[in-house]
């Protein structure tokens, strides 16, 4: 048999005499561009005859090609025929493409754009007494040969059948099939008349606890058209994980799956609204949620996650039809979740890793997620360690007197001359204080500490004759800003016990860090990068975080805030399959640390409930700093 | 050196593949580093990456058996210097000597009391372990009827201390199945003891000064066919034991001296000082210790000392979870919430004890975390306090609905209000100010 | 002096007492720490000291020992000679339960009582203080008034308390406990706090807190360990001697509840084997209370 051999990639078939340049291609696995299904009407699978001979009608084709082409050798693949040993070009416009297109997710570096699911553009010859194919199987030949799968392999649902034949007729055999893969396969999830190959949209929401953001893309050229974000209805049944749970487990899980959806669709609304498009050209739904969420979501019972030992009902990425959980989206939009490591690490952390692109690199990359509960990831390429604890709530100011949210009044800035302790801050909208939020409870840590106000237990030294520093009804504290300054009627302070919660906090998270990292046997300076993700860090001031010594110290440029990354990784996951693939083996390759189990979790947290640790080594720029600071007030210095 | 974690996994299949029981290979390797897993249950590995992994593994100090059944003794088999780096497995042997030149009642008290004594704490059952028996008559046939009276090694385990082959010979013909020590092959006898203790498969005890002699001599008796060694370093005195047992024991764990890798023999009788040397010999690394029979004090302080330098420091003592009374009180009394890690539990009933202030102490089940861990590791939780109030029926016993958490629990102050209904004060962070805190703050 | 290389770094050295040559009237001053290696390992013998512990108030004390001692615990003169001349103490600690009392406010008795202790003694004095947050700085200054010159050991300096005894200790002259929770790491933060308060290093000792023998002693055991390590291996913070004081150990259910005629058995075997074994952890001073126990620690440090 001849042999057919495809440039510029060299790919080598044998096929038999007489067969067309298109069947010896996709026996080589290119995907030929085939618009007229072969037949010749479309002028499209142009390749060049580099060597060896075709059969082919040159004369009869003459219309589809420029001098210059018929000069190097033009044919149609689909009309010339293999005679003999035969070498072809194929130019890159007569292959179906992956669609260059690098797709800038906020957050992120470019993606290249390569979704999941497809529309398919396909001209069908109607159905005669001598061509008696069926409609299904007519239109998957006609997918097939726009470069769709194999007919075998789509699955499709009783719902497009019901309605398929009169789609097609109606459109005289013109129509578009949105085909998605799915695992194990592809799934036809619709089918509509004429040509609707430029309406496909996708959604990638962050499914909070608190808050949910949603992002409506299009998958046809990767543009971000609307964004919306909305509270968690969940809310009205707890605050928290654990009382959500608690909720579910009063049989109050249907209600909390509804509440979840309702929510998510709030959101899709708004932002189908303002993108002007209708929810049911939604084709694929990418959801980020932690553990608890997801499983509340797809109403799977949640209550065994939250006592020993601890398991979650399942821990891989699922797939669902929008329809099944009632998301507003075309009814058979697949709907994604993502996969989780334990019940801790759930589907948010897996997208804050995909967010910061650290199981792509070979240098070690440190995240951390800060809320209530932290989530800290530490590895590579290669390897990866999770472990998850309480924070408590003083970085969200909770357990904090004057703490607030990230919320209009709130201090979210705040600088303390040394010299005369005067604070000068800055609020969230410029107005008056009425609290002081995370990112301002951290600077003020760092600069209550420069200043030499609080000792480096967090204890405020009365002995310092100024008017800022006073004894408080219940413990020492320290003026932020005065009555008359405040839009609260009363002195806003910070008091001994605030500025303890707070290192309490802090310790949990940098003692986390040092598990991870002593797990794996690096020291802080081997970190490339310290990723923040979650509203927290997006306000933290780096500087301020390694003065505390709420992350190990590194070189500041090496801290970087991602943002939310659980949207930023439902965006990655939404708009790139294979990201989206490797998901799985992702999560199942992280391994968790539970710090309750690990002994020196205890140590290392007692060494880090200090300012900034125990351990001044681990932090030398701080030592620095602060000796510097010190000895311009002439205050002893620590290391005589 | 171990290997590190990092180290191990490089040389793993890194499939993930769960067939040795742990979700990653990493999580494998982990546990590999920290000597809690067999590198032989990974099934995917070549010989040579298994000898590779497996030679750094595998314990550097020998288990050696001493005894037979129920109350057999295992020593050895540790890999540390410092239990805080890990934990000591193997509790020491406590043998109480007895004499071949004592009056038979002498003998049989002293066996009887070994047999008998049993010390209760904290749920352990504190057992002396077995019995010395010394040939001072000089009479191979009045040592093993000596060896006979103390049991012959059926039922509890047997030194057997003597110099002439002889007399062992004569000993071993009655205990030699149930795996009696054989103390001790010197420089002089260790050819026919090491013979001895081949044929009837007994651990050998090797006596020498100075880590260097112990080491050729320990080598020779294991060339012999006698592998279970004990290795008795001969101190002059109780500092030079614990010099020569640290030097032995950092060589073995260390790996500098595979010879040096058993554990070791302490007469504690030597010295005049009987307390001290077994506390000492206890502290200091001896896997067997024999000493002249102990005062009832003694017996439990130093029974009490080994509970404690065997615990696993990783594994917090845990107090069972409930509510107990303190000081008598009546159902006005306050309610103090705990941890249930033993150290926490017992500083603060020392000081609730002396203040004579009457309350309820509330143990919560933390698995034996501090307060300061269990909150920062979220196993403090409010959850836990509102099912613990329900579960030990806490409502019943007190009139009124408040409860003072520890300082450092604080954070969690709202949420338990929330999740309980009880009104929440937050008490000291030192248990040393409670009874301070409870005059000022309880108003009943 | 010449010290072999393979030696760890050395213990930093802590001077407590004063001879009259050295400003007070101790008819003898101790030097501790200067180790170079795991207790009893080194090439040469460290300098241990047992201290016994007496009271200016025996309400608070165990009843063991007030039975043992009879009328001394109600002088604490008296008491702190005997501790010496009889039980063969090398010092004594001086502990103020008065003020453990509600409502106390002798603070003249606490110069007072300490300076009788002082002319009752021949060798340096451990004080300890308050017992209550808020009398501290009143008690601790008169502690400190009281021993002037003579370099006391004052305690306890602890992480939420430590200004005021500091103070005491910097304008009197003496050296200071400073305790922690059994931790390592909060041992080593006081130390800071302190030094940044400006007591000098060479006036600190370490009381990482005992536990009692069967009650959490093994913890207490290895955060001594663990600091000597960590001094050995140059952590300049945590390498001050230890002092370490079981103070539970007499009041533990198995000498409470002791038959009558075993109780001062009990009592010492249990003083004993947790004090010696806090020797071996490498503590520099230990302090029992139950009067022949001094002598049985005495005796082991000579084996």
């Amino acid at each position: 048999m001849p042999t057919a051999t495809f440039l510029p990639d060299y790919r080598k078939v044998t096929v038999p005499e007489g067969a067309t340049l298109l069947d010896a291609a996709r026996a080589a696995g290119l995907s030929m561009n085939v618009v007229c299904g072969g037949q010749g009407k479309c002028g499209k699978c142009l390749v060049f005859i580099r060597d060896g001979t075709a059969s082919f009608d040159r004369e009869k084709y003459r219309r589809f090609f420029s001098e210059e082409e018929i000069a190097r050798g033009a044919c149609l693949a689909c009309q010339a025929t293999v005679v003999g040993d035969v070498q072809v070009e194929v130019p890159a416009g007569s292959l179906i493409q992956e669609q260059k297109i690098l797709v800038e997710v906020p957050g992120m570096k470019e993606i290249p754009l390569s979704p999941a699911v497809r529309k398919y553009e396909v001209r069908l010859d109607p159905p005669s007494l001598e061509d008696t194919n069926p409609d299904l199987a007519r239109l998957l030949e006609g997918i097939e040969r726009q470069g769709g799968p194999p007919p075998n392999r789509v699955y499709a649902p009783l719902g497009v059948l019901c309605y398929l034949p009169q789609v097609l007729r109606r459109s005289g055999w013109h129509a578009t099939a949105t085909v998605a893969l799915v695992p194990g396969g592809y799934r036809l999830s619709s089918v509509e008349e004429g040509n609707t190959t430029e309406r496909l949209y996708g959604a990638a929401v962050d499914l909070g606890t608190t808050t949910i953001v949603a992002y409506i893309w299009s998958l046809t050229d990767g543009r971000t058209l609307a964004t919306a974000s909305n509270y968690n209805k969940q809310i009205s049944c707890g605050e928290d994980i654990l009382s959500r749970v608690n909720f579910s487990r009063k049989s109050g899980l249907s209600r909390l799956q509804q509440l979840a959806t309702e929510s998510i669709n709030e959101a899709l609304t708004t932002a189908a609204d303002a993108a002007g498009i209708d929810r049911e050209e939604i084709f694929e739904v990418m959801i980020a949620g932690n553990t608890v969420m997801t499983h509340l979501l797809l109403g799977i019972d949640p209550a065994y996650m939250i006592a020993e030992p601890y398991i979650p009902v399942v821990r891989r990425m699922l797939s669902t039809a929008a329809g099944r959980i009632g998301i507003a989206a075309h009814q058979n939009a697949g709907v994604y979740t993502f996969p989780a490591v334990s019940n801790f690490i759930g589907g948010d952390i897996i997208a804050d890793i995909l967010a910061t692109g650290m199981a792509e690199r070979e240098e070690a990359t440190l995240m951390v997620d800060i809320g209530t509960n932290f989530e800290a990831v530490l590895g590579n390429s290669d390897w990866m360690l999770s472990c998850a604890g309480a924070a408590g709530p003083a970085l969200e100011g909770g357990e904090v007197l004057f703490g607030m949210r990230a919320n209009p009044g709130a201090i979210e800035r705040v600088r303390i001359d040394p010299d005369t302790l005067a604070p000068s801050f800055s609020t969230i909208n410029g107005v008056r204080p009425r609290g002081i939020c995370g990112s301002g409870l951290i600077d003020l840590l760092a600069e209550l500490f420069r200043a030499c106000v609080i000792d480096r237990t967090g204890g405020i030294n009365l002995e310092i004759d100024h008017p800022r520093v006073r004894k408080g009804r219940y413990h020492p504290e320290f003026v932020v800003a005065w009555e008359a300054e405040t839009s609260i009627r009363k002195d806003l302070v910070i008091t001994e016990n605030d500025i303890k919660n707070l290192i309490m906090s802090k310790a949990a998270i940098h003692g986390a860090c040092m598990t991870l990292l002593d797990a794996a046997g690096l020291a802080p300076g081997d970190i490339s990068r310290i990723c923040f993700s979650g509203a927290f860090g997006n306000y933290l001031n780096k500087e301020s975080a390694v003065t505390v010594g709420l992350i190990p110290e590194t070189p500041l440029e090496r801290v970087e805030n991602i943002g939310n990354g659980a949207i930023t990784g439902a965006n990655i996951a939404l708009v790139n399959r294979r990201r989206r693939k490797e998901l799985d083996e992702l999560a199942q390759r992280i391994t968790y640390i539970e710090l309750n189990a690990d002994p020196s979790f205890m140590d290392r947290y007692t060494s880090s409930c200090f300012l900034p640790h125990t351990d001044f080594t681990l932090f030398p720029h701080v030592q620095q700093m602060l000796e510097a600071c010190r000895a311009r007030q002439g205050v002893r210095s620590w290391q005589a | 050196m171990a290997m590190k974690a990092l180290d191990i996994y490089k040389n793993l299949p890194k499939t993930n593949c769960k067939k040795c029981g742990y979700p990653t290979c990493l999580a494998f390797a982990m546990k590999l580093a920290v000597g809690k897993a067999e590198i032989e249950a990974c099934p995917d590995l070549d010989p040579e990456t298994k000898t590779l992994l497996g030679g750094v593994t595998r314990p550097p100090v020998r288990l050696v058996q001493v005894g037979a059944g129920e109350r057999s003794v295992a020593i050895g088999e540790e890999f540390v210097l410092f239990r805080h780096e890990k934990t000591f497995y193997h509790p020491p042997g406590i043998m109480v000597q007895v004499s071949d030149a004592w009056p038979e009642d002498k003998v049989r008290s002293a066996v009887e009391v070994v047999r008998d004594t049993v010390v209760h704490r904290v749920g352990q059952d504190l057992v002396l372990t077995g019995v010395a028996v010394k040939n001072e008559s000089n009479r191979p046939d009045r040592f093993a009827e000596t060896v006979a009276l103390a049991g012959g090694g059926s039922s509890l385990p047997l030194v057997l201390i003597a110099d002439d082959p002889a007399s062992f010979e004569a000993a071993l013909a009655i205990s030699g199945h149930y795996r009696p020590l054989i103390h001790a092959a010197t420089g002089d006898n260790w050819q026919a003891l090491a013979a001895l203790a081949k044929r009837y498969g007994c651990p050998l005890a090797v006596r020498a000064s100075g880590p260097a002699e112990l080491a050729a001599l320990a080598g020779k008796c294991a060339d012999a066919g006698a592998p279970d060694l004990v290795l008795d370093p001969a101190p002059r005195s109780l500092r030079d034991f614990i010099a020569a047992a640290t030097e032995i024991r950092r060589a073995a764990v260390g790996r500098t001296e595979p010879a040096l890798g058993y554990p070791l023999y302490l007469d504690a009788g030597s010295f005049g000082e009987i307390d001290t040397a077994l506390a000492a010999g206890i502290l200091k690394y001896a896997g067997i210790i024999v000493t002249p029979p102990l005062s009832p004090a003694s017996r439990e302080a130093a029974l009490t000392l080994r509970q404690n330098i065997y615990t696993d420091p990783q594994k917090p003592i845990q107090v069972t979870p409930g509510i107990y009374p303190i000081n008598e009180p009546g159902p006005s009394a306050p309610v103090l919430l705990t941890v249930n890690f033993s150290l926490t539990y017992f500083t603060l009933l020392s000081y609730l004890d002396a203040s004579r202030i009457p309350c309820y102490l509330f143990v919560a089940d933390t698995e034996g975390l501090s307060v300061l861990t269990a909150v920062a590791g979220g196993k403090l939780t409010e959850t836990l306090v509102a099912d613990s109030l329900k579960k030990f029926g806490v409502v019943d016993q007190v009139d009124h609905r408040r409860l003072v958490i520890p300082g450092y629990a604080a954070p969690l102050s709202g949420k338990i209000e929330d999740a309980t209904g009880w009104k929440v004060l937050v008490g000291p962070r030192d248990a040393a100010d409670l009874p301070g805190y409870l005059e000022k703050e309880w108003k009943a | 002096m010449t010290e072999s290389s393979d030696e760890g770094l050395a213990i930093r050295e802590v001077r407590l007492g004063a001879t009259r040559a050295e400003g007070g009237t101790r008819e003898v001053s101790y030097v501790i720490g200067g180790e170079r290696a795991l207790p009893f390992s080194g090439k040469r013998p460290e300098r241990l000291l047992v201290a016994l512990e007496i009271c200016d108030d025996p309400r608070f004390w165990p009843p063991v020992v007030r039975d043992y001692v009879g009328d001394l615990s109600n002088d604490p003169g008296e008491w702190a000679r005997a501790a010496e001349r009889t039980y063969g103490a090398d010092l004594v600690r001086l502990n103020f339960t008065s003020t453990k009392q509600r409502g106390f406010d002798a603070f003249d008795a606490i110069a007072a009582t300490t300076e009788e202790v002082l002319a009752a003694t021949t060798r340096p004095l451990i004080v300890e203080g308050s017992n209550e947050p808020e009398l501290d700085s009143e008690v601790f200054r008169r502690c400190g008034e009281g021993g002037e010159g003579e370099r006391l050991l004052l305690g306890t300096a602890e992480a939420d308390r430590y200004r005021s005894v500091a103070a005491a200790a910097l304008a009197y002259g003496h050296a200071v406990i400073a305790q922690s929770p059994i931790d390592v790491n909060l041992a080593k933060q006081l130390n800071i706090l302190l030094c940044e308060t400006g007591v000098p290093q060479d006036r600190i000792v370490i009381d990482p807190y005992t536990g009692a023998l069967g009650y959490g002693f093994e913890y207490s055991y290895s955060v001594m360990e663990r600091i000597r390590l960590a001094a050995l291996a140059g952590d300049a913070d945590l390498a001050m001697p230890m002092i370490s004081a079981p103070t539970d150990t007499l009041s533990v259910r198995e000498v409470r509840e002791a038959v009558p005629a075993d109780q001062d058995a009990m009592a010492v075997a249990w003083e004993f084997y947790t004090a010696y074994s806090a020797f071996v952890a490498g503590a520099s001073i230990v302090c029992v209370r139950h009067p022949r126990t001094v002598e049985r620690l005495k005796k082991a440090l000579e084996v």
